[in-house]
């Protein structure tokens, strides 16, 4: 069963449309990602199938039940902006959400938690009194306690110190071991890559991109050449048949034109410096999100995107 | 994959009410472990009742400083009369019988022939009132016997006037007045040769005893004998038990405002409504108010029951209208909190949630208007009206009902009752359409027109 199927849905405030005319379909049991600018509709689609927005046209199925005007049990919820009863203390302030969202007492899964994301010694502080990071794993507990089936992240890692992201991801991805399908939304594109079993990419509302890494990389072929030569990109300018070159620091990525011969393109560097490395490969989820969103980014190009 | 069995209980209304109660049971917690509810339970009745307690320490403390006035007599035969009749009004109220406390100033006067330029001697008179030599000087004209004086005007004055530079509540002129009154009055008399004494006494008033109703009793058919009306039962009671509605509800009520709107500008709302759908999480805040309103009226009813029965004044309490003060305080209570969780969903502020709190308390704050006019006349047409309109019905019919030997007829609390639930019921609909929309609305203020259609449409 998928876990969430989504069909022609449209969700607009006032002359906005936030979302239009999007269809997907979220498999259980997977991390399924979702990419865009601001704006894009990311957080109003997550919020649909949260049931917190109704769509004006269109179905949102979660396990196969149309879930208008309900809240579930299934369905843990992290929204963007943070949330939480400043002058509660912690684990009690924990144990309403679970007890809200569940009907049922939650308090031996809330230590549990508590413990796991080593929080236990701050279970009788107030909210007010923790640090932003520790506030963030407080907010991820209220999503996951008690174990719900569906997981709806809305950018988990932002302002995540490395340590604290890292317990966070690694609870994510024991929760997706269990058999949890987990959605989230990333402005990190090595998050995506690296999490997610499926990347769905929004933009002005519609879906862009959607499918495994490889089927989107795919899309888009072998035409990026990452290259590290001595003097950097001085030597990169003019290359034959070469579109874009990104400088990464170390290393540059040079995006082809259709029908380029990455062989003459070496030779050609051979010719002015020294290549330390060449490598023929796919583009990258940035740059292809850059392709698609970024300032170059033509209506031409999202048009056939989205189509 | 992990088979789990598939819950989805979730909008039975079991589950409803679970939630709304666990909302209601934190919000209810979490304000009366405040210390703010605690110390405002007891300021609040301080500052609504300072207006009374501040009269009353005024009146405890009178201004007894002796008052001198200068009188002028045109006629050259009233001032001694009017001086007479003075000081034995003054005589009389001077001090308190029982404590023989001084109670009110001594009025002493001094009696000038009337001078040349009339105008001249006003503007020194004035100025030995401005220099405090006087208090106030009285002006005697030559007709003040004519049977049909000159009516006074603002250009020119009558036959007696009084000069001071006292406030527009000034109680020593018609006092003053008074005493003039009587002066003339003697000598007008004594001009028609009747002794003054003697009809004083024709003209003295007739004690008038108030009663309520006789009564039969309907199991032993008994007639019972009207109680006298007691004054302070009269006004006192229903006044103060209208005056504490109007303070719980509006403790109840008016925090949702700025409660709402932080909650919604510290991101907890969509937190809680990943969890609870608006119309629960409205209702539950409302229900969570209810029970603070509930715990502070009965902090009020219970105390004061205490208190007055301590006075051994128990027979003053209106046990018979204690249960329709508690039905219109749910449904008042009820019914504001779900405008105010509306009004507040609506705003980004706080500050700006707190100018919409007078608009949201005109249903408690109007009445508090038409107090003296329906105590004047319980039963008259406007009264009843007014009281059948059923934003004011929870403070007007229970001052109406509260008044003793009020006579409200016994169709119009249940009829007031109707119209309050079918108005409560209606704005709780139209509120929660209005909470479900604008709650989630950041970044700016919904105008009317957004709120009336979500209201109508949802």
């Amino acid at each position: 069963m998928d876990a969430v199927q989504i069909t022609d849905v449209t969700k607009t405030f006032g002359a906005v449309t936030a979302v239009d005319g999007l269809s997907l379909t979220v498999p259980e049991g997977s991390v399924y990602g979702f990419i865009g600018p601001n704006g894009s509709g990311k957080t109003t689609t997550m919020r649909m199938i949260s049931s917190i927005f109704y769509p004006d046209r269109g179905d949102v199925r979660v396990f196969g039940r149309q879930m208008l005007g309900a809240r579930s049990e299934l369905i843990g919820y992290l929204p963007e902006e943070r949330g939480l009863y400043r002058k509660m203390a912690v684990q009690p302030l924990l144990e309403f959400y679970g007890e809200l969202r569940s009907g049922r007492k939650v308090t031996a899964e809330v230590e549990t938690w508590l413990k796991k994301l080593d929080l236990a010694k701050w279970a009788a502080q107030k909210v007010q009194s923790l640090s932003k990071g520790m506030s963030q794993k407080v907010q991820f507990i209220a999503a996951v306690v008690p174990a719900p089936r569906l997981l709806i992240l809305d950018e988990p890692f932002s302002g995540l110190d490395p340590v604290s992201a890292d317990t966070i991801r690694s609870a994510i991805l024991e929760l997706r071991r269990g058999g949890v399908t987990v959605i989230l939304s990333t402005h990190d594109m090595q998050v995506a890559e690296n999490m997610c079993d499926y990347i769905c990419m929004i933009f002005r509302g519609k879906k862009v991109l959607d499918g495994t890494l490889a089927s989107i990389q795919d899309q888009f072929g072998n035409d990026t050449i990452r290259v590290s030569a001595e003097g950097g990109t001085q030597f990169l300018d003019g290359l034959p048949d070469v579109e874009k070159v990104r400088d990464l620091g170390q290393v540059q990525e040079l995006r082809m034109a259709r029908g380029c011969d990455p062989q003459q393109v070496l030779r050609t560097l051979i010719g002015r410096t020294r290549v330390n490395s060449f490598s023929i490969m796919k583009p990258s989820l940035h740059d292809i999100f850059v392709r698609i969103a970024g300032p170059e980014a033509g209506e031409a190009n999202l048009a056939e995107h989205a189509a | 994959m992990q088979s789990t069995p598939h819950r989805t209980a979730e909008r039975t209304p079991h589950r409803t009410l679970q939630r709304i109660l666990l909302i209601a049971r934190r919000d209810y917690l979490a304000t009366i472990r405040t210390k703010a509810f605690i110390i405002g339970l007891v300021v609040a009745p301080i500052l609504f009742g300072g207006g009374f307690l501040g009269i009353a320490l005024i009146q405890s403390k009178p201004d007894i400083k002796e008052r001198r006035i200068a009188i002028i007599d045109g006629s050259g035969m009233v001032a001694t009369a009017v001086i007479q009749a003075a000081q034995e009004q003054n005589a009389k109220e001077l001090f308190d019988k029982t404590t023989h406390r001084q109670l009110h100033p001594r009025y002493v006067f001094e009696t000038l022939p009337p001078a040349a330029d009339p105008k001249l001697e006003r503007l020194a008179l004035s100025e030995r009132v401005r220099h405090e030599q006087l208090f106030a000087f009285i002006e005697i004209g030559p007709t003040v016997f004519e049977d049909a004086p000159p009516a006074s005007s603002d250009s020119k004055p009558g036959p007696v006037a009084t000069y001071s530079n006292a406030g527009g509540f000034d109680e020593a002129s018609r006092w003053l007045a008074e005493a003039i009154d009587e002066g003339v009055r003697r000598v007008r008399l004594a001009r028609l040769g009747v002794d003054p004494t003697r009809i004083s006494g024709a003209l003295a008033g007739v004690k008038v005893d108030r009663f309520g109703l006789v009564s039969r009793d309907p199991k032993t058919g008994e007639i019972r004998e009207a109680g006298k009306k007691n004054e302070v039962a009269e006004f006192a009671v229903p006044f103060g038990i209208m005056l504490l509605l109007g303070m719980i509800v509006m403790i109840g009520s008016s925090p949702m405002l700025s409660a709402v709107t932080e909650d919604k500008a510290q991101r907890l709302v969509e937190m809680l409504l990943g969890l609870a759908t608006p119309f629960e999480l409205m209702m539950g805040k409302v229900l969570g108010a209810l029970g603070t309103s509930l715990t502070s009226s009965a902090f009020y009813i219970i105390g004061g029951t205490l208190a007055l029965s301590g006075m051994g004044l128990s027979g003053m309490v209106p046990f018979a209208v204690f249960p329709w003060f508690y039905i219109y305080l749910i449904a008042d209570v009820t019914f504001l909190c779900s405008w105010a969780a509306a009004l507040g969903s609506g705003c980004s502020s706080p500050q700006e949630a707190q100018q919409l709190a007078i608009v949201l308390l005109a249903p408690i704050m109007i009445p508090y208007f038409l107090v003296a006019f329906v105590m004047q006349q319980p039963n008259g047409p406007i009264s009843t009206a007014m009281s059948l309109f059923p934003p004011f019905t929870p403070m007007l019919m229970l001052l109406r009902q509260a008044m003793p030997g009020g006579g409200v007829p016994a169709w119009q609390p249940w009829v007031g009752l109707a119209g309050v639930l079918a108005f409560t019921l209606v704005m709780v609909v139209a509120a929660s359409r209005i909470f479900r929309v604008a709650i989630l609305v950041q970044g700016k203020t919904p105008k009317m027109a957004d709120l009336v259609r979500w209201a109508v449409r949802g």
